[in-house]
């Protein structure tokens, strides 16, 4: 009987010992954040983004539906004419101040749903930690040259 | 009253009086036909086809436009068939056709009617498939709208606003078919005065605000119901506002004041609203310079030195200086603390007590008013004295106007200048600056030679006023003089009208007499009517910030007003009459030792009267900006504007409405005008305790007997006038007495100066507006091209213009409106106040040199 035991019991441990051995031998599955990146699905909706165009000319044009749509009010734009001769966007309105506040952001896409040039796009930064709270008002400057540009662009 | 017709809309029945356009039944009954051209103040003209319905006819049911036809008897009307519905995507597929889908940029966006349409009776898909035609987008038609030819339906409104209202069809369609375009003709832009009402009445974007542009979203802003307060018609109007800014000014339907209509400076030129150069903090004059203080230091210093002058020099040493450009309420309380704390009636603002004013301001608005599927006016002749509505009153010239072109009314002017208004087929008496008074007495005479039971009584009053007279001193041929007696004489409601330019002085006394024989003997003496220019110049009046007036215009000796007032302030009223505005400015630092300035800045305005402010024992400024009287201060009291406090202005038609607050600059310390004079009261020991702008109307309420009923709440959005019938004590006794002509001075080779304003002057204020900047005045001296020549002056020549108060350099331009021996420079001009050169009187003479 108790012999019995015992060799089912050694098996036991030498089946879970064989977990052990093989797991040994396998990639970790857990990241080592931050020294390595995270992997994102590609629809992730992180750190706000304004794109331009491939010539350079900003895609938003201040037409503040981004604001209209957002349910809490962390979206903030002041629009502008165009100067004819150096144009910041195509046709005749520009954004002269774009501001998100991410204390206020829930990340849920609004405003890439609403805007109607895909100029605003929620990117793939989540870093966004800070000591100051005035930090956390992202500027138009910030929004137009992120850390790392990483934004799939949806088909048109 | 009028017959009334029954149809059928929908299976529904409705009576509506006869001439009412089917569209409009619907609406009574809630029943919304679509429309693009229709407007409920133009003419009919169908053209958009969108309003198209089955009216029953002859043949049966058929499609017609429910905008253009009258309702008739047992008419039958069906706007839900599927005849319909298809007629209608049909329709606005084909407008949609060539329109851009930019509604992300266009500012119509979200207040669109093409927008709304569309997702209401639209078909939702387009069949279009080639490029959409292209045409100019940002296309400037003045300086301050904006036309998107792309986006514009063709409905015809601009161009029958500018035609029907302004009487001036300054835009026309060009080109055919898909091809059609608005622009404007020639080449020139449009310069209507009330241009900007355009903007409001385009279903689409087409025509922008341009100094507005893309600055607020419907969605976004909030919005006050307000009026105007730039000149003294008091327009509603509507104030959007986002984030403590004024976004942007849209008129308001008032149909006893401006029907829907704003003038362009009341649409544009507010810059000065949001100017980041407003004062924020009180201003203390320390080792010579002005420095900010706290509010409590400002006002206890302001106390201790008002006492001190009063116990030094007594207290008629000390003058307060309201405004015509500030509220009741502002005003109320600076004659009250003049009087009650100060004890004298030293107060007054400028046009106050120099001007030979009358209590009650025009009898209605609405009595010259034709609005569409309105009655006529009910005055068939008005006469204006000095006075031009195209520029000091625009939307009383579109009123005018109108009435004269759909109402049969019939203008007499009397004016030095060539005025627009003058273009109707009227009399035109351009007398000679100051000989308005021979001219009226002449008029007189040339009435009553008609009937011969008064004529000898009536060339009694008006001896020297013959015809030859007339000719020789004013200027104006005996014809002309016979044609307007002959407009006069035939009149059943005549109006008369006077502005300040011609009130001033001996000369303004002078005139308001012949002005009051002449309405008495057309038997109106009640239609005689003084108008201020500025926004409260009425109820500046009515609020006592007079010297010689008490709240509700009653007399210093009236012993029941004086008692009402001593019993409400609990205190005993100055008896003695104080010093007017010109008196209070002659006499500082010699009379006058201390002066309260509020709202108003005579060193720029009479720099020749305020040249003395610096020999002020102290002098207290309260305004918005440092002006040239402020910076001369010894303490500066920082206010807000009309917009950002609640107050009431009564315009010149006796109506007080509200302008509540409809923005405020959180980082400001600038404070309300009542809230100034109640905290200052404070530091002389009595309490008044109000505890907001709406206690001080309630104690206006209790102080004036014409304001009786004015309350805040009962005021509403459309405001309420004072009865002339209930407040009879204010009507003037209107007597015959002889109007002696004073005389006008002439040395050879001398011009009489015509002042008066205009609209676009380049003041301070206004300059602010940097988009407007082209369309000001600019700091000239027009002359008749006949003077020119014999000074030997051309048009943009340098000369200097001479008065004995003062001279001023100026730019010569030639004028054929102007009446030869005479200069023309308007008011508030920038950097050349005329005021350097007036004596106080309506007549001033210059002189011109190289």
């Amino acid at each position: 009987m108790a012999l019995r035991d015992f060799l089912k019991g050694a098996t036991e441990i030498g089946k879970a010992m064989g977990v052990t051995l093989k797991s040994l031998t396998e990639k970790p599955v857990t990241t080592e954040y931050p020294r390595d990146a995270v992997p994102l699905y590609p629809r992730f909706r992180g750190k706000h983004e304004l794109r331009r165009y491939e010539n350079g000319m900003e895609r938003c044009i201040g037409c503040m539906l981004c604001e209209a749509a957002c349910p809490t009010g962390a979206i903030y734009v002041e629009a502008e004419e165009n100067d004819p001769l150096h144009p910041l966007s195509p046709g005749e309105r520009h954004a002269k101040v774009y501001e998100v506040n991410l204390l206020r952001c829930i990340f849920c896409g609004d405003c890439e749903e609403a805007c109607p040039t895909e100029a605003i796009v929620l990117g793939h930064d989540f870093a966004m930690a800070n000591y100051n709270r005035r930090d956390f008002i992202l500027t138009k400057q910030e929004l137009l040259n992120p850390g790392e540009p990483n934004v799939v662009i949806r088909p048109e | 009253m009028t017959d009334l017709v029954t149809l059928t809309i929908d299976d529904r029945q409705v009576s509506v009086p006869k001439g009412t356009l089917v569209v409009d039944a619907a609406a009574k009954l809630g029943i919304e036909i679509p429309v693009f051209c229709s407007h409920p103040k133009l003419d009919p003209v169908a053209c958009c086809r969108m309003c198209l319905v089955e009216i029953s006819g002859p043949r049966g049911m058929m499609l017609q436009t429910a905008c253009s036809v009258p309702v008739a008897q047992d008419m039958v009307v069906k706007t839900d068939t599927q005849q319909v519905k298809e007629v209608q995507e049909a329709n606005l597929a084909f407008i949609l056709l060539n329109h851009p889908l930019d509604c992300p940029i266009c500012d119509k966006g979200g207040e669109c009617p093409l927008q709304d349409q569309t997702m209401q009776f639209g078909p939702g898909l387009s069949q279009l498939v080639e490029p959409k035609r292209m045409k100019n987008k940002n296309y400037l038609i003045s300086d301050t709208i904006v036309l998107d030819q792309e986006r514009c339906v063709v409905c015809w409104r601009c161009i029958r606003y500018l035609e029907e209202w302004e009487d001036k069809p300054q835009l026309a369609l060009f080109e055919r078919g898909g091809k059609t375009i608005i622009d404007i003709q020639d080449g020139q832009p449009v310069d209507a005065k009330t241009s900007g009402n355009i903007i409001d009445m385009c279903p689409v974007g087409a025509l922008t605000n341009r100094v507005a542009r893309f600055s607020y979203r419907p969605w976004e802003i909030e919005r006050t119901p307000s009026i105007c307060t730039q000149c003294s018609m008091g327009c509603n109007l509507r104030m959007d506002t986002r984030t403590h800014k004024l976004r942007r000014v849209i008129g308001r339907e008032n149909m006893d004041v401006n029907d829907q209509w704003i003038c362009d400076k009341g649409r544009f030129a507010n810059a000065w609203v949001n100017d980041e150069g407003r004062l924020t903090m009180p201003l203390v004059r320390k080792n010579g310079e002005l420095t900010p203080a706290p509010w409590g230091e400002a006002l206890a210093l302001v106390a201790e030195k008002l006492q001190a002058i009063k116990q030094q020099h007594g207290a008629d040493a000390i003058g307060g200086i309201g405004s015509a450009k500030l509220a009741n309420e502002s005003n109320y309380l600076l004659q009250r603390f003049m009087r009650q704390l100060i004890g004298t009636n030293n107060v007054d603002h400028r046009d106050g007590g120099d001007v030979a004013a009358l209590p009650t301001g025009l009898p209605a608005l609405a009595d010259v008013m034709k609005p569409q599927y309105g009655p006529d006016p009910k005055h068939d002749v008005i006469m204006l004295v000095g006075i031009d509505p195209s520029e000091e009153l625009p939307v009383l010239d579109l009123h005018l106007k109108r009435a004269v072109r759909r109402g049969k009314a019939k203008l007499v002017i009397v004016h030095p200048r060539q005025i627009e208004l003058t273009r109707y087929d009227g009399p035109f008496l351009q007398a000679n600056p100051g000989t308005e008074t021979t001219l009226v007495n002449g008029l007189l005479r040339a009435v009553t030679d008609a009937k011969e039971e008064t004529k000898s009584e009536a060339h009694k009053l008006t001896s020297g006023a013959s015809d030859r007279q007339v000719d020789h001193l004013c200027g104006v041929k005996s014809a002309e003089l016979r044609k307007a007696a002959d407009v006069l004489a035939g009149a059943q409601n005549p109006l008369i009208i006077y502005g300040p330019m011609v009130a001033r002085g001996q000369f303004g006394a002078a005139l308001r007499q012949a002005l009051t024989n002449m309405a008495l003997y057309l038997g109106k003496p009640e239609n005689l009517a003084y108008v201020g220019l500025e926004a409260n110049s009425q109820g500046v009046r009515d609020m006592g910030v007079l010297p010689d007036r008490l709240p509700g215009q009653a007399a210093l000796d009236d012993t029941m007003a004086s008692e009402l007032l001593g019993k409400l302030w609990s205190c005993s009223l100055p008896v003695h009459p104080g010093k007017s505005y010109k008196q209070m400015l002659d006499g500082a630092g010699d009379t006058v030792k201390a002066l309260y300035v509020m709202g108003a800045n005579p060193a720029s305005e009479r720099p020749a009267w305020a040249d003395k402010l610096d020999k002020l024992d102290f002098l207290v400024v309260q305004e918005l900006f440092l002006t040239e009287t402020a910076a001369q201060a010894d303490v500066v009291l920082p206010a807000v504007s009309w917009a950002e406090q609640d107050g009431t202005f009564t315009n010149l038609e006796r109506r007080v409405q509200r302008a509540p607050k409809a923005l405020g600059n959180p980082q400001s310390k600038a404070a309300p005008d009542w809230m100034i004079l109640d905290h200052l009261a404070s530091f002389f020991d009595a309490q008044w305790g109000h505890a907001n702008a709406q206690a001080v109307t309630a104690e206006i309420t209790k102080a004036a007997p014409n304001y009786a009923e004015m309350l805040w709440d009962a005021l509403g959005d459309q405001g309420l006038q004072w009865s002339t019938v209930d407040n009879s004590y204010l009507l003037p006794e209107a007597t015959y007495a002889r109007a002696e002509q004073p005389d006008v001075p002439a040395t050879e080779g001398s011009l009489a100066l015509i002042g008066g304003t205009v609209l676009y002057d380049g003041g301070n204020l206004f300059a602010l507006t940097t988009r407007m900047k082209d369309m000001s005045f600019g700091a000239m001296v027009h002359l008749n091209p006949a003077d020119g020549e014999t000074l030997g002056v051309d048009d943009g020549a340098e000369v200097t213009v001479r008065s004995d108060h003062g001279a001023l350099k100026l730019a010569v331009k030639l004028d054929a409106t102007v009446k030869p021996g005479a200069a023309w420079i308007p008011e508030s001009l920038p950097g050349a106040p005329v005021g350097a050169l007036l004596n106080g009187s309506a007549v001033t003479t210059v002189t011109i040199e190289k």
